[in-house]
């Protein structure tokens, strides 16, 4: 029986050994690269099989580091520690990875190579959209490829707002008095939520332009009592209070039983697929909605903010870079599928989704126009650092609004939180 | 008919007022913990009837409709070509392939630390303990890089040897072949000329079928639902169905809002995904569950 | 009834040492069997327990390969989620194992004295089928069940006063929702193996106890109990590891309600979050570390006073 035990532990050693391929190590002789990518990225990995069939891509699929999962971080981390089995390209959903690999970490050199020196030409990275690349540039080195946008705009629900006889808003102080009047006029309909994390700090302070996530070289800095921070705090306040802003989850059942009493909401271009268009959302119906250009602060600067938006990175350690520059320039500015459903960074093919969108005719108003200008005005002062600012919001404001706080209260205990988090990574706290 | 404790008396004989309060709450007890433990159940296995808006407004338990099943079926088969059907089968051969090893390995240890003397056996006891107590985390990268070394990330093995690590099944057998068997028993099957592997054979693993079936099933189970390991080393088209569900997790506007809208799963389609990914764990509860049974009249117990 | 060897059956006289002999031998032979029924699962050990284990020790004691003493420990010590991590498993550990031990014994007693066979093998099958759901696949599941707006019990959760789901996450209450979630699909698996043990249990004996008068509160207490001081040290010893290493539910609970509940929410997310996020294996395996010391202290206790060593 002993003699047996050991047959099948030998047997299935010599299996294994030979019979392995790391699927994670790239072979310049046989021009192949290894991509990390998730299922929403397939149809750009398909398009690119199909117009290169002389680069072999060993396809591996994952979760795109969504949500808090880490993926990226992870794996590499462990294949920095292993000495082995980093891929050559890889997507993730989430824009601050450049923070981490672009450093050098545990002795192991950092992993994303440097793009901008000469390994891919001036020209196709003058073709992204303005601003799109500033997550991933530090120090003027531009780290990674942005994949698609995600700015904030005004959503706005052209029936009812003609039906009550409305102006649309264009800046934020229109936006609060306009909440004032549906309080008075309309109680019940509303004007927006912060119940999902990534709605307070992206879409009401970063557009409003405060200074509570900044990042100066390795000194993370956060001033939630700063003039503008404090306005968008107010402004909050003020629209939790009378009942305009709400604090049920856009994904939640409270939201969606009311989502026809929705008069406007600013929110990042992907409501269109995820809140107007799902039948498990809004549900609008073509027509009732419109996208106009993000509000501002009365004579403050006409930036917004930005939700999401991928990055491709392609490793320091690749063997093919030549297949790499292909690969990254391809799934960037191809017309079919760069941006992979959402709008693209890349300019030249934003516009031809933009133009498609548009003729659709599903949105009234000029879609192309209210997108174009989100997307290039996206307020640069915003940090990209190796944490993000939900955690904190999630943790600190979404439980104290629960139980009847203000943010107000709750600022200062927020700050504190962003910057104990800043510290645990790493970064000095001033 | 259901008795509760008293064969011995007539049922005609009433019971005390205490015995009636006694069976009574018993009663209670069991059908309360029941429903605790099937209604979240009961909820998921509507869930795919429903669609995305039926499962936030409508009644939690109320049923939907057979269409949505179907659309949520296809919706499944044709994410990335039947993917989800791959997952299954890894997790399958993976988890097949470590129950044997398991066994093979965990059975006979559990029987020598129990009824064999030989030197190192409470050190190999203890040390089988302090390793169950390791936090999870810690094993990672030590294993990772065990693994990395052989070349084995990205082959199944790297799934199947780990899994096949299970001292939960020793100490299990273990604890068992203890209180199970005497060694007496044993003893007198020596004297009377029997070699050890008969004694093996012959008198303590037919008695064992309890244990080989728990140690099968708990093995089985933890593996299949083992998420961290294989998540780190089979990553793509090798990952188990555990790695599998969070990859379509990924996929639900609501849990990851970001993704724009080109490959979206709903949740009532995870919900099913869910029913899919446990659907094999029953069947081998079910298989399992008539040799849990028969240690009921096994003979050798102890006085 | 446990069969001795007849002294009288055995060969006369020169039989004594020619027994004595045969004894060694068969000491002999016990030993090498032994040792060859270890070996296989000792390799494992060595591969997946042994080896990790230094390799945890010596990065909790180093710093990029260099001796480092105690100046993880000092940094973890120092966390300031460190302090919070420790408080949330105590708590839970305290809600938790009370409950698993008082209600899986209980439940399995119970099930244990039910005479028809359906109906005991249905039950436990019914109380099993959560432990299906332990993991990654449940976070779809807690994201409506603990949600009073949708969830199937929703009658439960507004009679403690839950009106939201953030609510429902409030910190204060976490201790008590993980500790469910975690009974519901754990519970299951140590009543099958508890109602095992209770088979193995001599019937006889419990006859002799309904004759004597017993109630079935009294055998339970006096008899199967004490039967099973084995078994129920051993599910202690583990589900207070367990405990201390709780990491699943929060992850979960963590993915559901989209942070609310904090990635750092207990000390083995928080060793996860030093190995993965800030790249600090040191300081994950410090934290690891002191999770083990924990553990292995208190498991001492039950493994000596439930007899885990013992092979009588």
């Amino acid at each position: 029986m002993r003699k047996l035990r050991l047959a099948v532990a030998l047997a299935a050693l010599t299996v294994a050994t030979p019979g392995v391929l790391a699927a994670t190590q790239a072979a310049a002789a046989d021009n192949s690269i290894t991509v990390w990518f998730d299922a929403t990225r397939q149809p750009s990995i398909k398009a690119f099989e199909a117009a290169h069939p002389e680069i072999k891509v060993n396809e591996v699929l994952d979760d795109g580091s969504s949500g808090a999962s880490g993926t990226f971080q992870t794996k590499i981390g462990l294949a920095d520690q292993a000495g082995s089995g980093w891929p050559d390209v890889v997507f993730s959903t989430q824009n601050n990875d450049a923070s981490w690999v672009s450093k050098e970490t545990n002795g192991v050199q950092a992993f994303a190579q440097v793009l901008s020196d000469g390994f891919l030409d001036k020209s196709f990275l003058a073709g992204f959209t303005p601003g799109a690349l500033d997550p991933v540039t530090i120090d003027g080195k531009v780290y990674g490829l942005r994949n698609d946008l995600a700015p904030v705009l005004f959503w706005y629900n052209k029936k009812l707002i003609d039906q009550f006889g409305y102006a649309v808003p264009k800046t934020w102080e229109d936006y609060q008095a306009l909440g004032d009047k549906l309080a008075k006029d309309h109680p019940g309909y509303f004007l927006g939520s912060i119940g999902d994390s990534f709605e307070g700090p992206y879409v009401y302070y970063w557009s409003g332009e405060a200074p509570i996530f900044q990042l100066k070289g390795d000194t993370f800095s956060s001033n939630v009592t700063d003039p503008n921070a404090k306005k968008v705090t107010d402004l909050l306040d003020h629209m939790l209070k009378n009942g305009t802003v709400t604090q049920d989850s856009v994904f939640g059942a409270s939201f969606v039983a009311k989502a026809d009493h929705l008069v406007a909401i600013p929110g990042p271009a992907w409501y269109s697929g995820a809140l107007f268009q799902n039948p498990s959302g809004v549900n609008a119906k073509p027509g009732e909605w419109a996208a106009a250009p993000p509000l501002y602060w009365d004579k403050g600067d006409k930036v917004t903010g930005n939700v999401g938006g991928g990055v491709w990175y392609a490793s320091s350690h690749t063997a093919n870079p030549a297949a790499v520059k292909t690969f990254l320039e391809f799934v960037i500015s191809n017309d079919q599928t760069a941006g992979t459903g959402g709008l693209p960074a890349y300019q030249a093919a934003a516009d031809k989704w933009l133009d498609k969108q548009a003729s659709s005719g599903f949105y009234a108003g000029d879609f192309k126009t209210a997108v174009s200008t989100a997307a290039s005005h996206v307020w640069n002062g915003w940090a990209y650092p190796d944490f993000s600012p939900e955690t904190a919001w999630a943790k600190i404001i979404t439980p104290g609004l629960a139980s009847g706080k203000t943010i107000s209260d709750l600022a200062a205990d927020w700050q504190q939180e962003m910057k104990n988090e800043a510290q645990v990574v790493g970064y000095t706290v001033n | 008919m259901a008795c509760l404790s008293a064969p011995d008396r007539p049922s005609r004989v009433a019971l005390t007022p205490a015995e009636w309060l006694g069976r009574a709450f018993a009663i209670v007890l069991l059908v309360a913990f029941a429903l605790f433990f099937v209604v979240p159940l009961i909820w998921l296995l509507i869930a795919p009837t429903k669609t995305d808006r039926e499962l936030l407004l409508d009644a939690p338990l109320a049923f939907g409709s057979l269409t949505t099943l179907a659309d949520n079926w296809r919706a499944l088969m044709t994410f990335q070509s039947g993917l989800i059907w791959t997952w299954i089968v890894n997790s399958a051969v993976y988890c097949s392939a470590a129950l044997l090893i398991t066994l093979v390995t965990s059975i006979p240890a559990g029987y020598a630390l129990a009824l064999t003397e030989f030197r190192g056996r409470q050190t190999l006891l203890a040390v089988t303990l302090v390793v169950m107590l390791v936090p999870g985390t810690a094993l990672v990268l030590p294993i990772f890089l065990e693994l990395s070394a052989v070349h084995l990330i990205g082959n199944p093995l790297a799934a199947i040897l780990p899994f096949s690590f299970f001292p939960f099944g020793v100490y299990l057998t273990y604890i068992y072949f203890s209180t199970a068997l005497s060694k007496d028993l044993l003893d007198a099957a020596r004297i009377d000329g029997a070699g050890e592997l008969q004694v093996f054979a012959r008198i303590a693993m037919p008695l064992a079928t309890p244990v080989v079936a728990l140690v099968a099933f708990f093995n089985f189970t933890g593996n299949w639902n083992n998420y961290f390991l294989p998540y780190v080393t089979l990553p793509g088209r090798k990952s188990p169905i555990q790695v599998g569900l969070a990859e379509l997790l990924s996929n639900v506007p609501a849990f990851n809002p970001t993704n724009a809208a080109s490959t979206t799963i709903s949740l009532s389609s995870l919900a099913l995904a869910t029913l899919i990914a446990v659907a094999p764990v029953m069947i081998v509860f079910l298989f399992a569950q008539r040799f849990l049974v028969t240690g009921l009249t096994a003979g050798g117990v102890k006085e | 009834m446990s069969i001795r060897p007849d002294p009288a059956a055995s060969p006369a006289r020169g039989g004594l040492r020619q027994s004595a002999d045969h004894r060694s031998s068969i000491e002999r032979a016990q030993r090498r069997l032994g040792l060859a029924f270890v070996s296989l699962y000792s390799l494992f050990l060595l591969a997946f327990g042994i080896f990790p284990l230094l390799y945890a020790i010596y990065l909790a004691f180093t710093k990029r390969g260099a001796f480092a003493g105690l100046t993880n420990f000092a940094k973890i010590f120092r966390d300031y989620r460190f302090l919070p991590a420790v408080e949330h498993v105590g708590l839970y550990l305290v809600v938790w194992l009370a409950g698993l031990v008082v209600l899986v014994v209980v439940l399995a007693l119970i099930i244990h004295a039910i005479g028809t066979r359906w109906l005991s093998t249905g039950l436990r099958f019914l109380y099993y089928i959560p432990g299906a759901l332990a993991g990654a696949s449940s976070v779809m599941l807690w994201l409506f069940v603990l949600d009073p707006t949708v969830s199937p019990v929703s009658f439960v959760l507004h009679a403690l006063g839950l009106n939201n789901f953030v609510e429902a996450m409030q910190s204060n209450r976490l201790p008590v929702v993980l500790a469910v979630i975690a009974f519901w699909t754990g519970a299951g698996g140590w009543i099958v193996v508890m109602y095992g043990a209770l088979n193995n249990i001599s019937r006889e004996l419990i006859e002799a106890a309904r004759v004597d008068g017993a109630g079935p509160i009294r055998t339970a207490w006096s008899i199967q109990i004490p039967l099973l001081r084995k078994w129920i040290a051993y599910m202690v010893v583990l589900s207070f590891a367990g405990g201390t290493q709780l990491f699943v539910e929060p992850r979960v609970l963590s993915q559901a309600s989209r942070g609310v509940v904090s990635q750092d929410y207990s000390l083995n997310q928080l060793a996860f979050l030093y190995a993965f996020k800030q790249s600090d294996f040191n300081g994950s395996a410090a934290i690891s570390l002191v999770l083990l010391v924990v553990a292995l202290i208190l498991s001492v206790l039950f493994v000596f006073r439930g007899g885990l060593f013992e092979r009588t």
